[in-house]
């Protein structure tokens, strides 16, 4: 059955609409963004801020551009002088009862009270009285602080925490100008998804503590990518600083908050996901590293020599003939196009028959987004026709001379002393991985490779939906992807990889 | 015709026990018609009565009750709206203290009518006497078989719950009044839906104010016809005019709808207090907009209050002596909505503040120049632009005030 449409006029363009659209919804389609604070798409229009009135042929007083629904025939304006000054009031008045310390507010530069006084506003103060004064530190619980002199009272936390977690931990209190957001009966905001209250604040009344007053949001640079921290796949953006250069050129990555996609993670992610943003910055080691004493001490520290010796070390557990005794442990951080380069490589050319898996360890799934496999890729490996499990170390051990391990994940699978004991009877092992870990002292080799946000590549959530990104920061300079690694012994060995 | 003055409130000092009701013919009119009447045929009568609401709307309560969509499985619900919390109205508590069964009739009829089960009093919490008194009228009323199940043999079961506010003039919006008996915050709810299609725990609703319900059984005691012929053509019966402030004798009059104002005050309330002359009359409530000494020969009803740049509201009428500073009225307006203001809407929340706080400073004799036409832009950027009618409940006395007795202000100003 063909869904039922109405045709309405905005702004004198026509437009047909599904029924039930609203107002405000119909407009975006015709790119006319009508300004709010209270709405938010992912709830049930609220239509206490009034700042999305607009002018509806034939009713006397303006309607609200949120919670109206289209009707046929429906003529709509929202940009004459009575809707305009509509909104300068209310801009007013909220402003009235603004503290206006956009100097040292985290949110300036992304907060809807500037953009709409720089859009709409633009008048001098005609507020001659003393400002409400109100607590401006009040700790919510997890990062979490609020500004109750900045709160414009749109109770887009409050909602947040009824309808998406329904944990309900915020309330609005008291009346009239005393109205306050707090803590319901005192319960901190405990919830996996506390970081979101700060990106539906419009304002900057609840802010993070792990971003206070750390830089300012004009000088952040987006990079959009899939965060690898479950078999979820939420969009992310990862923010890192571009605006002025760090000392020594370093990078640093200052926040990562929720991209909107409809089909995986709506507008929310959850806190593991935005607060790794330290898993980025910290452990992070850009040098090629070799055991002291080892016979691979005398291996140069380039990656041309690594890549050559590495090339070296499979040629010979790979001689003809016989079963290669190489052993690999892959992960299911790799993106589906690394995986599938190490399946010609491994197993195509070389023939290694067992190839292992070492993933972070599960989790519990919280019901929302957050999955219990703690992998990205799990299920584009078992696409490719790997079955990600952890190796037995105990059988490698004189059935391999040369072990790859991909990944720090291992030690979260087995012991450390059956790891050591393992690799101490394996001629050599070689560990790719982004981050150190005490894996590293047990390696021959410590290749250092990139992180997820740092490359592109695609990965295969937990509803077997295929991401693409690219890569969302600059990688550290030392780092090389995976995917170039295995590229490169490809070509070094002479076998065939797309 | 001349019209008993008294019709809605008996004056004997027992007059709220179930007793003396009964021996004033009480409750035969909700048995005659829930004994011969369909609801639609009860609907149709009070239609024909032109009974209009009585807390300030003015809306014909047939017409709302017929609202209500047909049967669906919901449970439906009656809440009488006794919150009474317009400044100068005291009318509801004068019918729940001498007549509660009045009032009980009334709800067994509208009940009956809408298809309801289950009926609430939302009580001002101010009112603990009152709210005592009604629930001895319930327990009356359901030990006689006049609540409970199967009334008067008709089938028809009702019970009604008392139930106390926690004292917020918003909670008598009805919306608001509606999310307090929820056990939520008293905040007003976005429309749509209207109540009568979601309304209270998200099922059909109607609402009415004590007055209104009390009138229903006058209704249907003395018939349609009769009861409409004591009023206007299209708004009947009675009023309960109170009267306050500035004159001899203030005090409650029932008379009919549409009795000019200047004769309420004048041979009604005794005229203007010892040695003052009126100089403003607020006529409905506080929320209605002032009217001058000149402008009080209006008839009291809807129509005619509209007319003449004001509203009926609640009946309720502020009489201002001539010793009274505008200023100080203004103060004491402009801090009540401020107070009172639930806080959900920006217009309301800050600008009921902004322009309390200007007027302080003016009655403090700090004012300047340019203060009356600030708070008129705050007023009217209230005006018409809040989630619930408080907006304009506290611009319009405030409008009226500025454009009324703006030169007093402004003496009060460069003074």
């Amino acid at each position: 059955m063909a869904m039922a449409e109405v045709n309405l006029e905005i702004d004198g363009q026509a437009l047909r609409v599904p029924a039930g659209t609203t107002v405000l919804k119909a407009a975006e389609r015709l790119g006319i963004v009508i300004p709010r604070f209270c709405f938010h798409p992912a709830f049930e229009p609220e239509g206490s801020c009034r700042m999305c009135l607009v002018e509806i042929e034939g009713l006397p007083k303006l309607d609200l551009a949120c919670s109206t629904v289209a009707r046929e025939g429906m003529k709509v304006r929202t940009a004459t002088p009575r809707v305009l000054q509509a909104r300068r009031d209310v801009l007013e008045f909220l402003l009235a009862d603004h503290p206006l310390d956009c100097p040292i507010c985290d949110k300036a530069g992304e907060c809807f009270l500037q953009e709409y006084y720089g859009a709409h506003g633009r008048y001098p103060s005609a507020f001659l009285e003393v400002k409400e004064k109100r607590a401006k530190k009040v700790p919510l619980g997890k990062a979490l602080l609020l500004d109750r002199e900045r709160c414009v009272l749109c109770s887009r936390c409050v909602r947040f925490l009824r309808k998406v977690t329904k944990t309900g931990e915020l309330g609005i209190f008291e009346r009239g100008v005393r109205s306050e957001v707090g803590l319901d009966d005192g319960v901190e905001v405990g919830n996996n998804y506390s970081g979101n209250l700060v990106d539906i604040c419009p304002v900057g009344a609840i802010t993070d503590k792990d971003f206070r007053f750390k830089t300012r949001a004009w000088f952040l640079r987006n990079g959009r990518t899939v965060c690898p921290r479950c078999g979820r796949g939420c969009a992310i953006v990862v923010q890192s600083v571009c605006g002025y250069p760090l000392p020594g050129d370093l990078r640093k990555v200052y926040r990562i908050v929720p991209a909107e996609n409809p089909a995986v993670n709506g507008y929310w992610i959850c806190d593991r996901g935005r607060y790794a943003v330290r898993d980025i910055e910290e452990g992070r080691e850009e040098r090629i590293m070799v055991k002291a004493g080892g016979e691979a001490a005398a291996m140069p520290l380039t990656w041309d020599g690594a890549m050559k010796a590495l090339a070296a070390d499979i040629r010979g557990a790979a001689a003809a003939g016989r079963p290669p005794r190489l052993g690999v442990v892959l992960t299911s951080l790799l993106t589906n196009e690394e995986l599938e380069t190490a399946r010609q490589v491994f197993v195509e050319s070389l023939g290694v028959t067992a190839v292992h898996f070492a993933d972070p360890a599960p989790g519990e799934a919280d019901g929302l987004l957050l999955t219990s496999d703690r992998a990205p890729n799990r299920r584009g490996a078992e696409a490719l026709g790997f079955a990600p499990r952890p190796p037995d170390l105990a059988a490698l051990t004189g059935a391999v001379d040369v072990l790859l391990v991909f990944g720090p994940h291992l030690l979260e699978r087995v012991p450390l002393e059956e790891a050591a004991r393992a690799f101490a009877g394996i001629r050599r092992t070689w560990l790719f991985s982004a981050r150190r870990s005490p894996l590293d002292g047990l390696a021959d080799v410590v290749l250092p490779t990139v992180l997820s946000e740092e490359k592109a590549g695609s990965f295969t959530n937990v509803d077997g939906l295929r991401q693409r990104f690219e890569p969302a920061l600059r990688r550290p300079q030392g780092c090389r992807p995976e995917g170039r690694i295995l590229a490169d012994l490809a070509a070094a060995l002479g076998v065939k990889a797309d | 015709m001349t019209v008993p003055a008294a019709t809605l409130l008996p004056l004997d000092a027992i007059s709220f026990r179930l007793p003396s009701y009964i021996s004033r013919g009480g409750y035969d009119a909700a048995r005659r018609t829930l004994l011969s009447k369909k609801p639609g045929e009860v609907m149709e009568e009070v239609k024909r009565a032109n009974l209009r609401g009585r807390g300030g709307a003015g809306f014909p309560a047939g017409s709302k009750w017929a609202f209500v969509p047909p049967e669906d499985g919901r449970p439906r619900y009656l809440c009488v709206n006794a919150d009474e919390g317009e400044p100068g109205t005291f009318k509801d508590r004068a019918v729940m203290t001498r007549d509660p069964h009045l009032l009980l009739e009334g709800i067994l009829i509208a009940s009956y009518a809408v298809g309801v089960h289950t009926a609430f009093i939302y009580i001002r919490a101010e009112y603990e006497a009152v709210a005592r008194r009604l629930e001895t009228a319930v327990e009356e009323a359901r030990a006689a078989g006049f609540l409970g199940l199967n009334v008067f043999g008709s089938g028809f079961d009702l019970d009604v719950l008392v139930h106390r506010g926690a004292g917020s003039y918003i909670c008598g919006e009805e919306t608001a009044l509606l999310e307090s008996i929820e056990g939520k915050k008293g905040w007003p709810r976005l429309r749509p839906p209207f109540p009568a299609a979601v309304g209270l725990f998200r099922a059909p609703t109607v609402i009415n104010n004590v007055e209104t319900i009390a009138n229903v059984p006058l209704v249907f005691r003395d018939g349609a016809e009769a009861f409409a012929s004591r009023g206007l053509p299209r708004d009947g019966g009675t009023r309960l005019f109170g009267v306050s402030g500035a004159v001899r004798k203030p005090g409650l009059y029932e008379l009919p709808v549409g009795t000019p104002l200047r004769r309420i005050i004048d041979e009604w309330a005794g005229g203007p207090a010892e040695g003052q002359t009126i100089k403003a009359v607020c006529p409905g409530g506080l929320s209605a907009p002032f009217l001058t000494p000149d402008e009080l020969d209006v008839a009291m009803d809807y129509e005619s209050l509209a007319r003449a740049g004001s509203m009926l509201g609640s009946a309720g009428i502020i009489d201002i002596g001539d010793r009274t500073p505008m200023i100080e009225v203004l103060r004491i307006v402009t801090r009540f909505y401020a107070h009172e203001s639930c806080g959900q809407c920006t217009p309301c929340r800050i600008g009921t503040t902004w322009i309390s706080k200007v007027v302080d400073r003016m009655a403090a004799g700090g004012g300047v120049g340019g203060d009356p036409a600030l708070i008129r832009r705050l007023a009217e950027g209230m005006k018409g632009r809040t989630l619930c009618p408080m907006g304009d409940a506290a611009a319009f006395p405030v409008l009226s005030i500025l454009a009324k007795f703006e030169k007093e202000l402004l003496e009060t100003v460069s003074k």
